[in-house]
């Protein structure tokens, strides 16, 4: 993190920070909020299993779905792409937080899936992948028999 | 006009919780030319209804409410559903009325263009 020198000349307004700071961390830690966007920590994604198929949710802002590529390989699934600096043309620049980064990001799965199911669609800067898992791998339910 | 000081201001950036989302700010890039000041904002999952940009005297505040579909038990959780909130200190100049913003694969963009006599502007010379 960086430290603003007026806080060092401000020694108290420099603990306050510290403070600040600490009470902050937790949050961070808690909400799962990885920082300013690296190429190591993007995107972030979530995973769920809905019984039949499971379910991958991905942070994907500003990307199109030309700009995301996703690949199946055996049980593998890669998701990579790019998301370009686009500073608009004649600007200049004041501050910029959000990232170009070029990306691969591969998911192997807990139990098999079924390659010719898989559908992604993006909305709102989230893509939501979802994958049909392979029939032996679904649940089901045995019936419990009474013994007489 | 040195707006990199007057824009941002770090004590805006202080998070709150309201109703247990968490708060966090959201990243963001700001941009400038003749005509006007152009900030974009990365806002994944916050739909256009979820979404309130407000300007009130100088200070220009985005919220948003990321919108997350949870289908089914979760098996790994990199991201959760948060409250995006950001301030900024307009500068003078801007043209209130004229603010626009567009909202596009969960990304936030707002114009804010300069009131016409700030804009750069060329003058003849005429030879005399």
């Amino acid at each position: 993190m960086l430290t603003r020198w007026n806080d060092i000349d401000r020694t108290f307004a420099a603990l306050d920070e510290f403070r600040r700071r600490m009470d902050r961390l937790w949050d961070e830690v808690e909400t799962g909020y990885e920082g300013p966007v690296t190429a190591t920590a993007w995107p972030r994604s979530n995973l769920f299993d809905r019984g039949n198929e499971l379910v991958l949710q991905v942070e994907l802002p500003g990307l199109a779905e030309n700009d995301i590529k996703l690949t199946l390989n055996q049980e593998v699934l890669t998701l990579s792409g790019e998301r370009r600096r686009d500073v608009p043309e004649g600007y200049s620049v004041h501050r910029q937080e959000r990232g170009a980064v070029r990306f691969s990001r591969s998911y192997q799965f807990p139990c098999k899936i079924d390659p010719e199911r898989v559908t992604a669609t993006t909305k709102n800067g989230l893509l939501t992948v979802t994958l049909a898992k392979t029939p032996e791998s679904q649940p089901r339910s045995i019936t419990v028999k009474a013994q007489s | 006009m040195s707006t990199q000081n007057q824009i941002i201001n770090p004590k805006e950036r202080a998070r709150e919780s309201v109703a247990g989302r968490p708060v966090v700010a959201p990243a963001v890039d700001i941009y400038e030319n003749a005509e006007e000041i152009l900030l974009v904002a990365d806002l994944p999952g916050v739909t256009e209804e979820g979404l309130v940009v407000r300007l009130e005297k100088d200070q220009l505040s985005i919220e948003g409410r990321m919108d997350l579909p949870q289908p089914g038990t979760a098996l790994a959780t990199g991201f959760r559903a948060v409250d995006y909130r950001r301030e900024f200190v307009v500068p003078k100049g801007i043209d209130a009325d004229k603010i626009a913003a567009t909202l596009k694969l969960g990304v936030l963009r707002v114009k804010l263009p300069k009131v016409p006599a700030l804009k750069p502007r060329q003058i003849t010379v005429q030879a005399g």
